[in-house]
């Protein structure tokens, strides 16, 4: 096997990879701006230097050459090379800062000259706190700069788009969002203007930047030079919490992380997953933080009089459902699961009303025919269409759906806004007795006699079979009023190093929203009904689930965590508009 | 500003032009380099318009002409005298030949003459230092050893339409040398 000596080391490798890529590989560290491993590599940080050499062979013998202590002989490439564009080669002698002085001389003066015109606005610059640029010029940049004239302005807070700011005097010319916009969402929306110390990325005159990946650029922009319109001056990094998550606006299932400082979603950001979203996510997945915060069902309500919905206690919400059931034969209630529900909620929602007897759910796809784009949005607009499918509810189409509502005594409907969707108008609601179990107000919420609060994707640990067949899950990122997280064990709890701040402590309770994981509120009517019925957990629904049935057999949280989601047996139906 | 648009001789030319590079992309400097020829400027609307000649992004082009100065991105007078006045030249006397042709035409370097005949500019080293003071005519020839008199003829010139002779200089050190070559 090919080998290559780096720092001294030996390694050996297959393939062909770049320098940069394997020696991060290893585990090692070379710094440096441009270099993205999903993308081309221009090589024009120049920060990835090393110093690299091949080994001399006799051109007859094609013996290496050795010198008088044995060793072999060496050619040095000439000048420092950039690591990330430097093809293996079998016998390479690689030098990188931590053994060449020549190289974190090399290094030191690169950063030295990057900053030349950069602002040091660290303190009020959004990036700060996850910015290459300031973590490597801490590791390897110099105490000072030679350059004492006064820095190049160039154009501050400029909307790119609607979603994107530009902070011109920041950007340190990496082309990483330039070519993100040419290679990977291939809008070619962006362009880098003017040239040497006066330039910039920006758009072509007269249009603007609203490439639906375009935030995807906030993320690799290794500097604060581009930023998220939304999120700017919102939130420092380190006051945050990041808890893995799924994107449920729509049937892919991006890998993303949700970013919590007091009970809130401030913002979510795409979490890398090859087999998945890679480093990417659609724009519209990032707005998803509002659904967590905003317009939420807080309290049960119910509907006393027409038009006339308020809050109301949990022990009557309670008791006016278990009534209903008791004054309703099983045969006049329908029950409807939903795509955008998780796999635990429609399981157990499903099981409880078998359980009193009354028939499967049904379910209908949420598609819009002709909205994806073939990369990350899907023209399914839930995140659980084949999770339904998995546990076998029943799926039907829209007209259906209003057929047996409009013959039912009892709709009792699980997180999916039907009317707002315009699978049901409010009228198809008025007769029949209505309950929605909800995590937001919607149309469907507020055409319903009795609301139930859930907790949302961001609250609870749940499953989603995306639209490709892969189950992946959620983890709780925000308390509920009834949730504790130093009790509950899925949390994730302030920065791992425990040195937060006071918003680890999350002390606010206005930012909780009073409901209930389903499963749980399932166990209280069910206690109210008499129903043999429970479950503590998430977990200890999943584990029943895989017992029974076959394409969940060897499939568990744990197995997900570790695989990053797990692919099962099925095929993607043919969507039903 | 009126429609913009190509001739259909100036459309075989750019498909001329094309087939010359592997992409088309690669094109875009020769063609900016002829629409310039024909509006005098490469203006967001041209820019546009090679894009769309080209079908490349307009982001691209737009990016290529903000990147060389040759290309005009506004209105420019009909003769763009770029006085060079760089170090050798500003030694030399760069500057004096700038204001005093600030001084003739009644304008500011970076500025056009109302009739819309010139346009002055400040530039860096245009690569002439060894006759400087120079200046450059158009994105084209180069006028050099100036003094206030040359400079005097070559507006009278200009104005009458006639573009100055390009001045080939051998150099000195360099003939010296060859001819020691050839002993
Ligand atoms: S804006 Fe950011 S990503 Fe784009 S070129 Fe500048 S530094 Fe690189
Ligand atoms: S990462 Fe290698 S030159 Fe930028
Ligand atoms: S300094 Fe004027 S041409 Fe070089």
């Amino acid at each position: 096997m090919p080998e290559v000596f780096i720092d001294g080391k030996r390694y050996e490798y297959e393939g062909q990879p770049m320098l940069l890529q394997f020696i991060l590989d290893q585990g090692l560290e070379v710094p440096f701006f441009c270099y993205h491993p999903s993308m081309s590599i221009p090589a024009n940080c120049r920060q990835c230097m090393v110093k690299v050499g091949t080994p001399v062979k006799d051109r007859e013998t094609g013996e290496f050459e050795l010198d008088e202590n044995g060793d072999r002989k060496i050619r040095w490439f000439p000048k420092p090379q950039t690591s990330c564009s430097t093809p293996l080669q079998d016998g390479m002698v690689v030098h990188t800062q931590e053994t060449s002085e020549e190289i974190a001389r090399a290094q030191k003066d690169n950063l030295e000259f990057i900053l030349i015109n950069h602002p040091l606005d660290c303190p009020i610059c959004d990036q700060a706190g996850e910015c290459p640029l300031q973590i490597q010029t801490y590791k390897y940049g110099p105490e000072g700069s030679r350059f004492e004239v006064k820095k190049v302005h160039k154009p501050k807070h400029v909307d790119l788009g609607p979603r994107v700011t530009l902070d011109a005097e920041r950007c340190i010319n990496c082309t990483r969002c330039v070519r993100f916009t040419e290679e990977i969402s291939e809008t070619n929306q962006l362009t880098i203007v003017d040239r040497g110390d006066s330039n910039y990325p920006t758009t072509a005159p007269g249009e603007t930047f609203d490439d639906p990946y375009s935030m995807n650029t906030v993320d690799i922009c290794p500097v604060g030079a581009l930023t998220s319109t939304d999120f700017r001056f919102k939130a420092r990094v380190w006051e945050m919490n990041q808890t893995p998550s799924i994107d449920i606006t729509n049937g892919k299932g991006c890998n993303i992380d949700l970013w919590t400082r007091d009970n809130e979603v401030l913002r979510i950001t795409p979490r890398q997953n090859e087999d998945v979203n890679d480093y990417w996510m659609p724009d519209a997945g990032r707005d998803a933080y509002k659904l967590f915060n905003e317009n939420r069902v807080d309290r049960p309500s119910i509907t006393l009089d027409e038009n006339n919905q308020s809050n109301t206690s949990w022990n009557n919400a309670i008791e006016t459902f278990a009534e209903v059931i008791e004054a309703n034969d099983p045969s006049d209630i329908t029950i409807v699961g939903s795509p955008h529900a998780s796999v635990e909620e429609n399981y157990v929602f499903n099981k409880f009303f078998n359980l009193l007897g009354v028939s499967n759910a049904k379910f209908t796809p949420h598609v819009i025919p002709g909205s994806g784009d073939g990369f990350l949005i899907t023209d399914d607009q839930a995140p659980n269409t084949n999770g339904c499918r998995v546990i076998n509810l029943d799926e039907t189409d829209d007209g259906a759906i209003q057929s047996v509502v409009s013959d039912a005594k009892v709709v009792i409907i699980l997180s999916d806004d039907l009317i707002g969707r315009d699978v049901l108008t409010s009228s198809d609601l008025e007769s029949p007795y209505t309950i929605s179990l909800a995590t937001n107000i919607s149309d469907t919420t507020k055409a319903s006699d009795l609301v139930i609060p859930i907790t949302c994707v961001a609250e609870h640990a749940a499953s989603y079979v995306n639209v490709d067949g892969r189950i992946q899950r959620s983890y709780p990122a925000k308390e509920t009023k009834y949730t504790n997280r130093r009790l509950n064990l899925e949390m994730s709890e302030g920065r791992l190093d425990r040195f937060g701040t006071n918003f680890d402590n999350w002390v606010s309770e206005e930012n909780k929203v009073d409901c209930l994981p389903l499963w749980e509120f399932l166990n209280k009517l069910a206690d109210r009904l008499g129903l043999e019925f429970e479950y503590n957990h998430s977990r200890e629904i999943f584990t029943e689930l895989s017992n029974s049935l076959d394409v969940l057999s060897n499939v568990s949280y744990d197995r997900m965590d570790e695989e990053k989601g797990v692919q099962l047996p099925i095929k993607q139906k043919e969507v039903k508009a | 500003m009126a429609e913009l648009s190509f001739t259909q001789e100036e459309l075989d030319e750019i498909e001329r032009l094309k087939d010359k590079f592997p992409t088309a992309k690669a094109a875009t400097l020769r063609v900016l380099w002829l629409a310039q020829n024909k509006y005098g400027h490469v203006k967001d609307e041209v820019q546009n318009l090679v894009a769309e000649a080209l079908d490349v992004p307009k982001a691209h082009v737009h990016g290529v002409a903000r990147f060389y100065t040759q290309y005009y991105k506004e209105e420019k007078g009909k003769f763009v005298l770029d006085v060079c006045t760089c170090l050798s030249c500003q030694l030399c006397g760069g500057y004096d030949i700038l204001h005093h042709l600030e001084d003739e035409l009644g304008i500011q370097a970076g500025e056009t003459t109302d009739d819309g005949m010139f346009t002055v500019n400040e530039v860096e080293c245009l690569g002439a230092c060894g006759y400087a003071p120079m200046l450059q005519v158009t994105n084209g020839v180069y006028v050099n050893n100036l003094t206030k008199e040359k400079v005097d003829t070559l507006l009278e010139n200009l104005k009458n339409g006639n573009m100055p002779e390009f001045e080939s200089k051998a150099m000195p050190e360099l003939e010296k040398r060859n001819q020691a070559a050839s002993e």
